[in-house]
């Protein structure tokens, strides 16, 4: 993304060639390189640069949008233009909302120069000295190191960094992030590690690497189990992609006001066991996100559940003028037919110990290192299926035993939120600050065939 | 344009690449969506840029930028040449892409009428009739309706001479209707729950026959509230090509995609239980199944005059009577399977992403029953329609499916209607389980608009057309 100063004049510029009663801008974009390596080789090096303009103008309760990447001064008239025009082709909206005024918002310190510039050959220096490692144990690395700024998403949509309205709404917010990831092979065997922060120096490139060696030698000739009920302990990234399905299908007001969301008619109940707490917080010190929506309205951290007890979805402007209530600055662009999203999940609720305790203190369970392909089932009891993957293995006695082959799940995660038994510190994973968790009765469904 | 691509070679050249091409590309986007009488979403958006991609010193490179003044062509230029000198420190073996003939060439789609010509109220008024339709039904909570369209024209050019310029159209339409009552949500989508795209212009909607099912599709979905659920154990399973189209997708067209066989995919999307030596010797299928791959198929979203590498669409079979007998490939990978050229293969989710191994379309052949005829021929078993929910492992075997709704079929008659239906099993075993398909007149080129690959992430279109087919003793009811 630009800097401030010319992205503000950028808006401003489009403000004033307005003839519509309302006028919302939005600015996105920023840097993003990728460095890519399989069989021990880099074998994908990528940068882009882009920069978006959104906007929307309205006419009493009409409203149209017009979206380009041209953003010299004919690219925003006509970008300006064309959301007019097709906001007085579109028939009215009569719940659409006034847009808001000017909103205070919390400083996020998000934003390190050295992570935004970082050069490809620091990248593959780095992805070097892991594939040496690989190497070292007769193992293929396959993985990515990843910089930049802005808000490039992981399929390159852009998302809002600079706001304005013709109400006074002025944002602003800018970070950078860096992510290292890493499969390690071997002869029916694999291994996998990911960090992901604002500040490159927090990424331990070999430890994230010697995680994945370790997983792929010990799991290395896999023995197959039944399907069956297994404890299990679920490593951070596994209870990241369950929670994100979750709050996918079930955190938000729309989905509660529409009577689609497991919260319907359980508001106020103790529906998990009684130490877990779930939380969205963008200002969570690991996560550091964006400080408002996609309306404009500043991001509240929202207790979800506390001690088992649901509290409530997150909203928009719109749903929560339909409850009464003030929006909690997770809302997308205006108009859409999904409502509210949570996208920070926080989990937590036990006193954590270490993932190495985790295990020591188990009997016998299955230990998960992260789930693939998951979908939903069933969305009012959150039932998800899904694959294991890359580090599925048998604990006994406090000890991994040896790997095991990997399973399909399907499982219901309310149920299992009721189940937890233990937590260990609560880590960065899959946009998510969740612990590893040890689980009873987890229902796996199916094998098959490595 | 050209002048642009020429000074992006021509710097990338002067840094010391081997190989460069460009690709320039402009794309318009408008996207509609009704809920419930209202407009839902609407957006149009513009976009345009362009890609350097390099070999340099053995080792790819790619820079991208949506600056198009000639300080950042050549800017960018040099820093994929950069890049590719990055990557050449952690390499195995040189790169050596398979021969490929210089073309110059212009393509583009068969295309009637010009969605972006079609007042934006014309649309409205469609999908409000759909809408007006659909809520008619009594019990029904949201209906939703939608339309998309895509036009892409895109400038390649490559160190080899290589000079094509096409356009791409697509266009597409669908509804969904849900209904919500007694802590249980039931939704019915139509044609399918991406509803229907095609390459083509406006003419492409007229075909979806949203307002002929809009009825039909709402009862459906009232219906399924207080339906029997889908029972457990053993069956033989008809499918729709609703659901097809998706199986043939998730269990033959990404296994059988060279790049994955090979591992370059391991960390993200997975590998492939279709390697190297498999080919021309499993038996993937029972001698009813022929997988043909065609970007040349009239309407398909991978319907193209060449790939991003430039190689010329062509048409081949992934699967011959039940035979493994083909890749999907590169320029890059084609040897690696004994082939001489790319099967061209290569697409890129817009000018800021590299050409990666995409499934074309990918179709099952016509078989020779009808609809009827298979339900009457069938003892004990479910008809299925409408995906919902799809996953399957990393390398491809084990796959669990559901679908929006199921008929009982018991003695050769279609009877109650089942909700939640699901059913799971092995690729391999499953497509050998296939005793019978339908053919030509049920066929239908389904359109997927959603698959994901690659990182940075890249969304692709392709067309997988399937007529309904018959797979005997399958695991359903399997998520209780
Ligand atoms: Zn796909």
């Amino acid at each position: 993304m630009m800097e401030k100063a010319r992205a503000e004049s950028i808006l401003r510029s489009a403000l004033e060639l307005s003839k519509s009663d309302e006028i919302e801008v939005c600015l996105g974009g920023g840097s993003y390189s990728l460095t890519r390596f399989a069989n021990n080789t880099i074998h994908q090096n990528v940068s882009e640069k882009r920069n978006q303009l959104s906007v929307r103008s309205v006419f009493g309760k009409k409203s149209g949008k017009a979206v380009t990447n041209k953003l010299d001064p004919e690219g925003v008239l006509s970008a300006v233009r064309q959301s007019e025009t097709a906001a007085a082709a579109q028939p009215e909206i009569p719940e659409l909302l006034p847009m808001p005024g000017p909103q205070q918002y919390p400083v996020v310190d998000a934003f390190s120069p050295e992570t935004a510039s970082l050069p490809p050959g620091f990248r593959a220096e780095a992805v070097a000295r892991a594939v040496r490692l690989c190497k070292k144990n007769g193992l293929q690395a396959a993985g990515y190191f990843s910089s930049g700024y802005g808000s490039l998403g992981g399929y390159g949509e852009v998302s809002p960094l600079a706001m304005a309205n013709s109400r006074g709404l002025s944002a602003y917010h800018s970070g950078t992030e860096a992510s290292f990831s890493i499969t390690a092979m071997g002869e029916g065997s694999s291994g996998w590690g990911q960090e992901t922060s604002w500040l490159v120096s927090n990424i331990d490139v070999e430890k994230v690497a010697s995680v994945a060696v370790e997983k792929a030698l010990l799991s290395s000739k896999p023995r197959q189990l039944e399907p069956g009920k297994y404890k299990v302990i679920l490593e951070p990234a596994a209870v990241a992609e369950l929670m994100a399905y979750m709050a996918w299908v079930g955190f938000g007001a729309l989905q509660l006001q529409e009577g689609r969301s497991f919260m319907a008619g359980k508001v106020g109940q103790k529906v998990f066991g009684e130490n877990i707490s779930i939380y969205d917080d963008v200002y969570h010190d690991l996560l550091r996100g964006r400080p408002f929506d996609s309306e404009g309205m500043p991001r509240k951290r929202v207790t979800i559940a506390e001690k088992g007890v649901l509290k409530g979805p997150v909203y928009d402007r719109i749903t929560a003028s339909k409850d009464q209530k003030e929006s909690t600055g997770h809302g997308l662009p205006v108009p859409n037919t999904s409502g509210p999203e949570a996208s920070s999940v926080v989990l937590e609720g036990f006193q954590p110990v270490t993932p190495e305790e985790l295990v020591k203190r188990t009997d016998r369970a299955i230990l998960v290192t992260r789930f693939w392909y998951v979908n939903v089932v069933d969305p009012m009891k959150v039932v998800l299926t899904g694959m294991t993957r890359d580090g599925t293995f048998l604990v006994e006695n406090g000890k991994i035993a040896c790997g095991i082959r990997n399973f399909r799940f399907n499982q219901s995660v309310i149920e299992l939120l009721s189940n937890v038994e233990a937590m260990s510190t609560p880590v960065r994973t899959g946009g998510c600050v969740v612990p590893g968790l040890l689980v009873r009765d987890f229902n796996f469904s199916s094998g098959t065939e490595f | 344009m050209k002048e642009l691509a020429m000074l992006a070679i021509d710097a990338a050249k002067a840094r010391g690449a081997a190989y460069a091409d460009v690709r320039l590309v402009e794309t318009r986007v408008e996207n509609l969506g009704t809920k419930n009488g209202k407009v839902g979403s609407y957006e149009a958006s513009e976009d345009m840029g362009f890609g350097v991609r390099v070999i340099a010193s053995g080792a790819w490179g790619f820079a991208s930028s949506d600056d198009m003044s000639r300080e950042s062509v050549e800017k960018t230029a040099r820093a994929a040449v950069e890049t590719a000198l990055a990557s050449s420190k952690v390499k195995e073996e040189e790169l050596i892409l398979a021969p490929e003939s210089a073309h110059v060439a212009k393509w583009s789609t068969l295309c009637e009428t010009d969605p972006f010509k079609v007042p934006l109220s014309q649309k409205l008024e469609h999908l409000f009739k759909v809408d007006e339709a659909l809520r008619k039904v009594k019990g029904l909570t949201i209906a939703e309706c939608s339309m998309g369209f895509v036009r892409e024209k895109q400038l390649f050019a490559s160190t080899e001479g290589s000079l094509i310029e096409q356009e791409l159209v697509h266009s597409g339409a669908g509804m969904t209707a849900t209904a919500v009552g007694g802590g249980d949500v039931q939704r019915r989508s139509f044609p399918s729950s991406e509803g229907h795209s095609a390459s083509g212009g406006y003419e492409v909607i007229g075909r979806v026959k949203l307002l002929e099912n809009a009825g039909r599709i709402a009862e459906e979905a009232v219906a399924l509230l207080s339906a029997d659920v889908c029972p457990s154990g053993k069956k033989d399973v008809i499918l729709d090509g609703s659901q097809l189209c998706l199986q043939i997708h998730e269990s033959i067209g990404h296994p059988s995609e060279l790049d994955r066989v090979l591992g370059t995919e391991a960390n993200y999307a997975g590998t492939s239980y279709l390697s190297l030596d498999k080919l021309g010797k499993l038996r993937l299928g029972s001698k009813y199944v022929t997988i043909v791959a065609d970007s040349t198929l009239p309407g398909g979203l991978a319907t193209v005059g060449f790939d991003d590498e430039g190689v010329p669409a062509q048409k081949w079979e992934l699967v011959k009577d039940g035979l493994f007998v083909g890749y999907l490939t590169s320029r890059e990978n084609a040897r690696a399977c004994g082939e001489q050229r790319s099967r061209g293969c290569m697409r890129a989710d817009g000018w800021n992403r590299i050409p990666l191994v995409r499934m074309t379309n990918i179709g099952l052949a016509p078989g020779t029953w009808k609809l009827e005829d298979l339900i009457a021929d069938t003892a004990d078993g479910l008809l299925m329609e409408t995906n919902k929910s799809w996953s399957i492992d990393q390398m491809r075997y084990n796959f669990q499916f559901s679908t929006e709704i199921a008929w009982e079929i018991k003695n050769g008659k279609k009877g109650r209607m089942l909700k939640n239906p699901n059913y799971q099993g092995i690729s391999t075993e499953f497509w050998n389980s296939c005793d019978a398909v339908c053919d030509e007149t049920h066929w239908w080129p389904w359109g997927i608009i959603n698959c994901g690959k690659g990182q940075p992430g890249q969304i692709a279109r392709m067309s997988h057309g399937s007529a309904p087919a018959r797979f005997r003793g399958v695991n359903v009811g399997v998520a209780r």
